[in-house]
């Protein structure tokens, strides 16, 4: 049997607990919004402006480097996998791997770009 | 590959009966965990915590108070935000319930079983890839948060969002590098075997390699959002974070889905660090042959590995009242600055020993 | 007696297509930058879908855990974040150095690609490798390892050059020296 099958059933399974949780509390809960009520929770004030600003640019730096390292991470993970038959080569081959990554980490660490100031 | 209609069926009905158990214990941890987490606070604090709800004059220590919740919560009524983008809004809970389950279900819950003359594996889903799938589909619990709060038209959800999203994506790496450790010393990505390659408690992953645990267990309660690095809900400064605008049955989801994936990588720790379904000095694969009945062995595996599980829910509770919540920077400094290195340091180490040990 | 598995297979096959056709669509048709992006995502995890149907749990894997769970939080990140509108997006265009480095980079990636995969020799055999000596040879991922590891040591090595390089870029373009921010109004003055 696939053993993707059961992915299946746990996605059909997934969509429909999280679509009959999302849909509950139409047909269960009563429904009288009041402007007051809907309004955006701004800890009483009234809202300001809309939600959506502009971040600071710390967050998609965050997103690229962990780009990067995940998919450092997967190869590290084949490596580990072929470990055994690899021997000592294969640790001369992470090690050339690894100093190269380690030089990029040491330079994002250097400019500061881990700084959350 | 072949497989006969015949062979297709009982594999499919396996499946079914594997599924309806795991889902059906999974749904009853977020009650079960409530209760917890109210009940071993008010233990830590020689108070009472919830103790009245209960099935008429039975009280059972107010377990009943978490249904009472439940039910109260659905029955409340839903509040859609005022500008919020309404089909994100609504399918954002849809999100973060599905990799929770879907991880859940890659677990093997106790050591195969012969049933018919058929090998089955007691978990759900069985591939070759055995973690790399668990962290593919653990990579897409982000989605849940980050679309919930950009959806709710709230500051203070986009920013509890953006920060979740970032803490859960920055400790994926230091997750990811403590298991290969693992992978190079049990050789293999498959749980179920790393599981049975831990047959003596000194092989056990928690002392072949005490750093990955250590790291494990950090990142485990970042990926959760829970205390101490529960910046993205922190109620001093963000009401309630990325769920600040959902109500209801919606809020439950959330809830949800942070206790199924909490029970997972509970699960997963125990499944890597301690034996997973093995006991301690016996193995659980004779207790068979020494009944005479098919499933025991399985039965009494299956108890070990939601113990060991319970033990690190509780963890998770007691380290929620031992330690204060960490500052942003802080969080983020830890994550990249100490726990990366020390994870790439590990994986050197572990390598070279095993290296010299075994060539 | 028919081959369950296989028919399986085979429908599961025609189906996710079809989906992704539609999928893809949608990703193509959407006014809105983040439904695009949310289409996508659905579409990069119904291809892993393909890839497992096709017995490449390894490529599967790696397409949600890199594409579905990396690449595109960032691209969610980017377009929720600068809120661009979608009437904003119709004036953006590729400036020429732009479309130059992207050129380049594109040319550079098939040279790779062509050079790695000239005249390779494995250890597992020549030729295609079919499922079952797939099987045989101790499992996908494992294959995929030894493969990456041996016969495509270069481009492997290559890779976290790469991988170097673009951090470099990234936090060039991400972040600006403070020097040139505090030295370029005085220069003026």
């Amino acid at each position: 049997m696939n053993p993707y099958l059961p992915v299946l059933i746990v996605l059909i399974f997934g969509l429909t607990l999280g679509a009959i949780l999302s849909g509950l509390a139409a047909f269960l809960g009563p429904r009288n919004p009041r402007p007051e009520k809907i309004e955006p929770y701004e800890c009483g004030v009234p809202t300001v402006t809309n939600a959506n600003e502009k971040m600071s640019v710390k967050f998609y730096l965050t997103a690229i480097l962990f780009i990067l390292f995940d998919i450092e991470t997967i190869f590290l993970y084949l490596w580990a996998k072929a470990f055994p038959q690899l021997g000592w080569f294969g640790v001369s081959e992470i090690m050339v791997f690894m100093v190269i990554l380690v030089a990029g980490y040491i330079y994002v660490v250097k400019r500061g770009a881990l700084e959350w100031d | 590959m072949g497989l006969t209609a015949n062979e297709f069926t009982v594999q499919f009905i396996g499946t079914l009966i594997k599924f309806a158990i795991v889902a059906g214990i999974a749904l009853n941890i977020p009650p079960v965990m409530v209760w917890a987490e109210r009940r071993i606070p008010a233990m830590m604090q020689r108070r009472k915590g919830p103790n009245r709800v209960g099935i008429f004059q039975f009280r059972i220590y107010g377990l009943m108070q978490s249904l009472a919740d439940t039910i109260k919560l659905i029955f409340k009524e839903e509040v859609v935000p005022e500008g919020a983008h309404k089909a994100f809004y609504h399918l954002a809970p849809v999100f973060a319930v599905f990799p929770a389950f879907l991880i859940a279900m890659a677990i093997p819950y106790g050591p195969d079983i012969q049933v018919f003359g058929y090998t089955v594996p007691l978990s759900v889903i069985h591939v070759d890839v055995g973690f790399l799938f668990i962290f593919a589909v653990s990579s897409l619990a982000v989605y849940g948060v980050t679309i919930a709060g950009w959806a709710s038209n709230n500051k203070y959800s986009l920013l509890g969002a953006l920060r979740a999203s970032g803490q859960m994506i920055s400790y994926e790496i230091p997750l990811g590098m403590s298991l290969i450790p693992i992978v190079l010393i049990y050789g293999s990505l498959d749980l179920n075997k790393i599981v049975e390659a831990q047959t003596h408690v000194w092989t056990w992953g928690v002392f072949l390699s005490p750093i990955s645990f250590v790291l494990f267990l950090i990142s485990m309660f970042a990926e959760t959002n829970r205390a101490p690095f529960d910046l993205a809900e922190a109620e001093g400064e963000l009401v309630a974070g990325f769920h600040t605008e959902y109500t209801s049955a919606k809020f439950a989801a959330f809830f949800l889905g942070e206790y199924v994936s909490m029970f997972v990588l509970s699960c997963l720790a125990s499944t890597v660090f301690f034996g997973g379904w093995q006991v301690p000095f016996f193995d659980v694969r004779s207790l068979d042959e020494m009944f005479g009945f098919v499933g025991v062995g399985a039965l009494v595996g299956f108890m070990s590995l939601l113990l060991k599980a319970a033990f690190f829910m509780w963890v998770y509770v007691w380290v929620r009242w031992t330690v204060p919540r960490f500052r942003y920077d802080q969080l983020m400094n830890l994550g990249w600055k100490y726990m990366i290195p020390l994870g790439l340091i590990n994986v050197v180490v572990t390598a070279v020993i095993l290296a010299a040990v075994r060539f | 007696m028919p081959d369950f598995s296989l028919l399986l297979t085979h429908g599961i096959f025609h189906i996710l297509a079809a989906l992704i056709t539609v999928v893809s669509i949608f990703v193509v048709a959407s006014k809105h930058p983040v439904k695009s992006a949310v289409f996508l995502v659905i579409d990069l995890f119904l291809l892993a879908a393909v890839y497992a149907s096709l017995d490449s749990h390894f490529v599967a894997a790696i397409q949600v855990l890199v594409y579905a769970g990396a690449i595109l939080v960032l691209f969610l990140f980017v377009i929720m974040l600068l809120n661009l509108q979608p009437e904003q997006l119709r004036g953006l265009k590729f400036s020429v150095i732009e479309s130059g480095t992207l050129l380049i980079s594109l040319i550079g990636l098939l040279i790779m690609i062509f050079t790695s995969f000239r005249g390779v020799q494995t250890g597992l055999g020549d030729g295609t490798l079919d499922v079952q000596a797939i099987e045989a040879a101790g499992g996908n991922t494992y294959v995929v390892a030894i493969k990456l590891l041996t016969s495509y040591i270069w481009p492997f090595e290559l890779a976290s050059i790469l991988i170097l390089l673009s951090i470099v870029a990234a936090i060039v373009i991400a972040k600006k020296d403070k020097k040139v921010l505090t030295s370029s109004p005085s220069g003026q003055s």
